[in-house]
């Protein structure tokens, strides 16, 4: 057929041709866009050269005149965005955590701060918006285990707080036994309205309040070393003992969670971030510190 | 030559093809392995302990790089996010290293010390437990696997010929050290002396008695990153 057509440039190779219909290499040029692209292409990359880091030396490699580096251009960025916040930042480091709370314009740059030091550091514990999850309190409610005000947030974030309660079973060095352990159980789950076996809590809370010595913590009427008492006295609140009366559990209200909360002991730990940090989780600066307090305080709805 | 001629022949093409391929792998990768400014010189870094060993074994067993990697690139989103950007010499001891490429997790090259052990176990166990939305698997037998470590020793015996500098009492020591950084309130001091006060000594698993797989996994997972004394480090010319 091609022979029919007017005879094209061919390589010169030939196969198969038994027939008389030989097989043959045609030698088309390329397309003239696509060459003159090419050339253009080439000659790109020797202008790159000489402006960019490109060719291995015996010693290193070739710098390029403009002296670029993905380093340095990160290092801009970061100083670039840092003077573009520092004017907002120059004033929250100045002023206290009240005072910032009272200028709505602050407030607002202070909270989206915040918002994104809690998403990349608190929220893999704490829940996204701090919804919480077992062993890590929910931040949302008006439920604290050491205070909602503003100071007592800054506090806990800079310094970090762990939880202290002890085991009480024999088998985990406590000094109680099962039978001891289960009474504590039904009274603690008599104190949120539970089912519970009310002789057993009545055992309960006599040790509860006598040689177990929980209302030292958890106060006589186990509402927590927040707004308990023991004996008429107000609580240590740096205790952090949760409330056990209004149903809002850190570790699980079910017989069995409450039941291994005793016997076993919960250690919780909130890491320190500010002033406390101990070289667990990382460092925050006291800007960072501020902002993701307040941005706290807004979550459970607290006002200013 | 003539074109006919190559084309001809099987044996020529293919060492032809080969020379052309090798001239980029030749002038991107030999330069690698000889300049000075490839490997930063930093304080801090060692090898993994026998304990991290076993846990970096696992984490390559279960696939975890398949949907997390551990290399933080120098752009501000990233440095913002996981903290300084990764050096070459905080893997000059991984062999194979974890760089990875595909982030359906996030990245994991600083997770170490980020969050408590406890953290891990519960995230281990089942990742929506804490992280509702996550899509990542649960690995329930990992806390309820003995750790098998018999072969500990010859692992790092492996490692020692090519290239980390493993000495002959770390060697030696293995199956103590192993146990030591895993086993709560055990004698630790030869470990550290050994591998340095950095050493996260924990109860990994939650499980103060035995020594699992969890315990291994998260012991190399509370060290990632952590080594590079980054106050000590300077950007050098590159
Ligand atoms: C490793 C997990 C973890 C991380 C990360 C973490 N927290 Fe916590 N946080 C806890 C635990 C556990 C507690 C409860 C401590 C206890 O049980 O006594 C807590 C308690 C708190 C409390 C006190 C709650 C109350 O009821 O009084 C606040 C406020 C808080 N965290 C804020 C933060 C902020 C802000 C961040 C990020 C900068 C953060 N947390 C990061 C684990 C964590
Ligand atoms: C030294 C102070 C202290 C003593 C004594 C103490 N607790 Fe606690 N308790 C705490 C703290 C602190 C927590 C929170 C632990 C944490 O944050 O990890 C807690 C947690 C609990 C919980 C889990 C609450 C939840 O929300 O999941 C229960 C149940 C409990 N305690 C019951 C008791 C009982 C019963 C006793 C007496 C046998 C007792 N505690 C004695 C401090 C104490
Ligand atoms: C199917 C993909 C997938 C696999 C496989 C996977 N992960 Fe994840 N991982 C995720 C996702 C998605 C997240 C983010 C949500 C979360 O925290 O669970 C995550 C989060 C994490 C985190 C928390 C990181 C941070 O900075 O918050 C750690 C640690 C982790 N994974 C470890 C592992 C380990 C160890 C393995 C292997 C045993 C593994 N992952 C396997 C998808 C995966």
């Amino acid at each position: 057929m091609a022979d029919e057509k007017k005879p094209v440039e061919t390589t010169g190779h030939q196969w198969d041709d038994d027939e008389g219909y030989p097989l043959k290499e045609y030698n088309n040029p390329l397309p003239k866009w696509w060459l003159y692209t090419f050339y253009a292409t080439i000659v790109w990359a020797v202008i790159y050269w000489v402006f960019f880091p490109a060719w291995p030396t015996l010693s290193g490699f070739t710098k390029g005149t403009l002296g670029w580096s993905q380093y340095k251009q990160l290092d801009e960025e970061i100083a670039t965005a840092k003077a573009a916040q520092k004017p907002f930042d120059d004033q929250l480091a100045k002023m206290s955590l009240k005072e910032i709370s009272q200028d709505p314009r602050l407030l607002q740059y202070a909270i989206s701060g915040g918002k994104a030091v809690f998403g990349d550091n608190c929220a893999p514990c704490h829940g996204s918006g701090g919804i919480g999850a077992k062993g890590f309190p929910t931040l949302v409610d008006d439920d604290w285990l050491y205070g909602g005000s503003l100071a007592a947030i800054h506090e806990t974030i800079d310094s970090g707080r762990t939880g202290a309660m002890p085991a009480h079973l024999e088998a985990h060095d406590g000094s109680f036994n099962t039978a001891q352990v289960e009474n504590l159980t039904d009274y603690v789950l008599s104190l949120s309205n539970q089912p519970h076996d009310a002789a057993q809590a009545f055992k309960g809370k006599a040790l509860f309040n006598g040689e177990a010595g929980c209302n030292g913590c958890h106060g006589d009427l186990g509402n927590g070393s927040l707004k308990g008492t023991m004996e008429g006295e107000a609580l240590e609140a740096s205790v952090g003992a949760p409330n056990l009366t209004d149903g809002i559990w850190l570790y699980g209200g079910s017989r069995k969670a409450i039941n291994q909360s005793i016997a076993k002991g919960r250690n919780g730990k909130m890491p320190a971030w500010g002033s406390g940090f101990e070289g667990f989780g990382r460092k925050l600066d006291p800007l960072s510190i501020k902002e993701v307090s307040l941005y706290v305080h807004t979550l459970s709805g607290g006002s200013f | 030559m003539k074109h006919d001629t190559i084309e001809k022949s099987i044996p020529l093409m293919s060492i032809l093809v080969v020379l052309v391929i090798s001239i980029g792998g030749l002038v991107e990768i030999v330069p690698l392995f000889y300049l000075d400014s490839v490997i930063e010189k930093v304080e801090g870094m060692r090898p993994y302990t026998p304990l991290e060993l076993k846990g970096r074994d696992i984490y390559l067993r279960e696939g975890c790089y398949n949907c997390h990697s551990q290399m933080i690139r120098p752009f501000r989103d990233e440095t913002e996010r996981y903290g300084h950007y990764s050096l070459a010499a905080e893997s000059q001891y991984d062999h194979p290293f974890q760089w990875g490429s595909k982030r359906t997790g996030p990245d994991l090259a600083r997770v170490g010390g980020k969050y408590s052990s406890l953290w891990h176990q519960e995230h281990m166990r089942r990742p929506r437990n804490l992280v509702p939305e996550s899509v990542m698997p649960n690995y329930p037998w990992l806390e309820k696997n003995s750790l098998d470590y018999a072969d500990i020793a010859k692992r790092m015996e492996v490692m020692q010929t090519i290239g980390v500098p493993y000495s002959a009492s770390m060697i030696q020591n293995a199956v103590a050290d192993l146990e030591a950084q895993a086993i709560p309130d055990s004698e630790s001091d030869a470990l550290l002396e050994r591998y340095g006060d950095k050493v996260v000594l924990d109860d990994f698993d939650g499980d103060a008695k035995r020594i699992t797989e969890l315990d291994a996994l998260v012991a190399y997972l509370q060290m990632l990153g952590t080594l590079v004394d980054f106050s000590a480090y300077t950007a050098q010319e590159r």
